[in-house]
């Protein structure tokens, strides 16, 4: 036995020493601090913003890149790349005056050659655009007025130009670096203008950002000091449960999507501060299928939406971290309406007297019946079964069987695209009230072999013409009202059910501070991060 | 010699058929990968054709299998659909994390499972016996994420002694140890009864009765010819922890292959799934292959057979 006792002490010297070593991301310090995040996803592929989709990809192109416009928080506007911006009474186009000594991290010089450069090549089928493409609009050139006044052109009036400017996706990239990689090698080796600069990417593992000792052309809003962040750390924890222990363990200062109880728990410690950022987009909500029975009856859908006790759900399933949801867009999306607020309250007794007006009577179980059928419906889901099965529960009460079913993503097409569904739910994350053409235009409605997203199905030519109308607005104040209009009418058709904000949950150390949300409320700006009270 | 070309040659029409048969299960799978793609975004027909387009599924089937087969058999296995990078660079980048998680966990496994498999193959039924099986079946039960999740708990929230995520040796340990638990328990269990039934063979009453201390005994005549079973399972383990431990992968927030995998195959990002399954396919024959060789020098008997 002497040679096994032999192997054993081994082991345990070995792992003593091993143990000792153990290394943890240092604690936040003085002077300049290194910023380690934690993201959800492991599904990185570009840092190219006129190419991704992505808002884990926006979250490194955010501090890499800088955008002509900047919106803070609340989607106030201020100068960013460009110092000054006059939308065409017309819609047309937009003149914008460029700002002057801002170089890109690989040394070249922004100018106006680069806008027209970004914009260009963001249309160009062979960059593959899949984001920017449809943010930048009708987009119809970019005219060269001096080397730092540039005229953006749109082949049809665009209400929208001045807000898109501010999205992530149209950010500008330096032209000499797209050249020089060519556009594979950009997308892992991404240049721009931004406070940060790209150092390394480790497929799956980490991102590593280094200050950009030039920056001196950050938004207003942001402060005129320089960062105290020498570096971000960005790193790929897609288990909930490892992120949060992670964050917990000191390994990182910062964490996305925590779930709602380790929120909770986390900002009750003290030792941690939350920020839960309420998306811009469209309100996490269901659809309702209007071509098929029982929802082809507003009546149904209406006595559905009445059954639903929305503010007790969101307690319930989140804590009061999350607020219910009125209407199809959330409230810090631009041109929201906040008539909605009077719509659909819980009221069962309402509930029940519109399925006995629909022909709905009480039959066997509790379950409503119509010649002889039972109130049933379809259900599936593709994440937040919890949501869902609270809804189930709660429409029980009044009569309905939902059906529901927890799907993958290859069945919930398959479903849609056939029509084989009564509800389901959407979300959809946008700072451009535009989004609602994306669920409510009859050019959207899913075929076999096209995946779309108007899942209520609604083909109406006064909706359809509404929505162009607002997209094609000319300036801000019409679009705002053409949109409010677009939101009564969609809860005045009751298709959409809206059911509770769709949030970002970070939770970050109480070390450090000055974190801001960039617009829409998904990315977070680490430039302004500091040590806390210092 | 002969016996290890046999096998290499064997392995090119094995390729091709899990070639052929992978691309036929992926056109089969619901989903289109364009549309798993831009799920998340309001893209527009023009897109969705540009992308379509890109990854050539705007053209028929059969031309899309001779197109991937005659590139592959030229060594270009292709461009990921989502990362629009070749794979090939792809699989270079994961290997070494998975590689490294292999190397743990069958370090772990390994001693593990031999020390438990031989304290209880040298004392069968006994209390001392029932402890180590009890701690095998533990090991082969529990799911690797909970362990996993437990190992964090303890050692990276609680005790701090190790970090949960990172990089280098001391964010090995956790990992190694979840999937040298799950290695170590199906191990010990057959290292055990291999070793009782060796400890009751003739040369080991032979060398008992020649006087030899009982530690030699045991190591040196019993066990290396206990070692056959436990090491053709030692094969299929390694194979498959050099094909990627998801789980234990996602856990400890570890790139590899085995979620480069899943994600392949949940995007229909073909060209990655074709490429990694190729490799897998090699790797389970070459490891085997080298088994087959570990025999003939564990066991000379084994040797003489094959001469013969």
């Amino acid at each position: 036995m002497g040679k096994m006792r032999k192997t054993k002490s081994f082991l345990m010297s070995t792992a003593a020493a091993l143990l000792g070593l153990a290394a943890l991301a240092a604690p936040v310090s003085a002077q300049d601090i290194t910023v380690i995040w934690a993201d959800d996803s492991t599904s990185d592929v570009t840092f190219d913003p006129r190419v991704t989709q992505s808002r884990h990809e926006e979250q490194i192109i955010v501090q890499v890149f800088d955008q002509l416009i900047v919106a803070d928080e609340a989607g106030k506007l201020y100068p960013g790349l460009a110092t000054s911006w006059q939308a065409a009474p017309d819609g047309m186009s937009v003149t914008l005056k460029l700002r002057e000594g801002v170089k890109f991290h690989d040394g070249s010089p922004f100018n106006a050659e680069a806008v027209k450069f970004t914009f260009d090549t963001i249309v160009d089928p062979r960059t593959g655009s899949q984001g920017a493409i449809d943010m930048i609009g009708p987009y119809d050139g970019t005219d060269i007025l001096g080397p730092y006044e540039v005229r953006i052109k749109y082949k049809r009036p665009n209400g929208g130009a001045i807000d898109s400017f501010t999205e992530n996706e149209l950010s500008i990239v330096s032209p000499a670096a797209v050249q020089r990689l060519g556009n594979q090698g950009f997308a892992q080796n991404p240049v721009g203008t931004g406070p940060f600069r790209f150092v390394s990417w480790e497929r799956n593992r980490e991102v590593v950002l280094e200050r950009n000792e030039d920056y001196a052309w950050g938004p207003e809003f942001m402060g005129k000091e320089k960062s105290r962040v020498a570096k971000i750390i960005h790193r790929y924890i897609p288990n909930n449960a490892t992120r949060v222990a992670a964050l917990e363990a000191g390994e990182v200062h910062v964490a996305d999507i925590v779930p709602a109880l380790d929120t909770k728990r986390l900002g009750d410690s003290g030792r941690y501060k939350s920020m839960i950022g309420v998306a811009a987009g469209l309100s996490f909500g269901a659809l309702f299928n209007t071509t098929r029975p029982p929802f082809d009856d507003i009546r149904v859908r209406q006595a559905f939406f009445h059954s639903i006790n929305r503010p007790r759900l969101a307690q319930n399933l989140y804590f009061g971290l999350v607020k219910p949801a009125f209407g199809p867009l959330a409230p810090p999306t631009p041109a929201y309406w906040d008539g909605v607020e009077k719509y659909f309250p819980f009221d069962q007794a309402m509930a029940n007297r519109l399925l006995d007006e629909a022909g709905w009577r009480p039959g066997p179980g509790g379950i409503r019946q119509k010649d002889g059928k039972p109130l049933t419906a379809y259900f599936p889901v593709l994440t937040l079964p919890d949501v869902a099965v609270a809804m189930q529960a709660e429409a029980r009460r009044v009569g309905f069987d939902i059906k529901v079913e927890n799907v993958l993503k290859q069945k919930q097409d398959e479903v849609l695209m056939a029509n084989q569904y009564e509800m389901a739910v959407i979300r959809w994350v946008s700072n451009d009230p535009g989004v609602l053409a994306i669920p409510f235009h009859s050019s959207n409605i899913p075929e076999p072999g096209k995946f779309k997203f108007n899942w209520s199905r609604i083909a109406d030519p006064t909706m359809d013409k509404m929505l162009a109308d607002a997209s094609a607005a000319p300036t801000a104040a019409e679009r705002t009202r053409l949109y409010g209009e677009i939101q009564k009418k969609i809860m005045d058709m009751a298709i959409f059910l809206p059911i509770h904000d769709q949030v970002q949950t970070v939770v970050h150390t109480a070390q450090i501070e000055g974190l801001r949300y960039s617009r829409g409320n998904w990315q977070v700006r680490l430039v302004g991060a500091k040590p806390a009270g210092r | 010699m002969r016996f290890v070309i046999r096998k290499i040659l064997g392995l090119i029409p094995l390729l091709l058929f899990t070639w052929t048969l992978v691309f036929a299960v992926m056109q089969v799978i619901p989903g289109d990968p364009v549309n798993l793609m831009l799920a998340g975004v309001p893209a527009s027909e023009e897109v969705r054709a540009n992308e379509r387009k890109r990854l050539g599924l705007d053209r028929p089937i059969v031309e899309r299998y001779f197109h991937f087969l005659g590139r592959a058999i030229q060594g270009d296995l292709g461009e990921g659909f989502r990362s629009r990078q070749p794979v090939s660079t792809m699989i270079l980048e994961q290997a070494r994390p998975t590689l490294e998680l292999a190397a743990g966990g069958l370090v772990v496994g390994l001693t593990v499972g031999l020390i438990l498999g031989v304290i209880a193959g040298i004392r069968p039924n006994t209390w001392v016996d029932t402890v180590c099986m009890v701690l095998a079946l533990v090991g082969v039960s529990l799911p690797s994420f909970w362990i996993g999740m437990l190992l964090i708990w303890i050692f990276g929230t609680m005790l701090m002694w190790v970090p949960i995520t990172g990089r280098g040796f001391s964010a090995l340990i956790l990992p190694s140890i979840t999937v040298g638990l799950f290695i170590a328990g199906g191990f010990a269990r057959l290292v055990r009864a291999s070793v009782i039934e060796a400890m009751g063979q003739d040369y080991v009453r032979t060398a008992k009765a020649k006087g030899l201390p009982p530690v030699k005994v045991v190591l040196k005549h019993a066990l290396r010819n206990a070692m056959i079973p436990p090491v053709t399972l030692l094969g299929i383990q390694i194979a498959v922890l050099i094909g990627g431990a998801v789980v234990t992968e996602n856990v400890f927030a570890r790139p590899g292959l085995g979620t480069m995998l899943v994600e392949a195959v949940l995007a229909k990002d073909m060209p990655l799934v074709q490429a990694l399954i190729v490799y897998k396919t090699a790797a389970y024959v070459i490891i085997n292959t080298m088994i087959d060789i570990v025999y003939g020098a564990i066991d000379p008997r084994i040797r003489v057979e094959q001469a013969a």
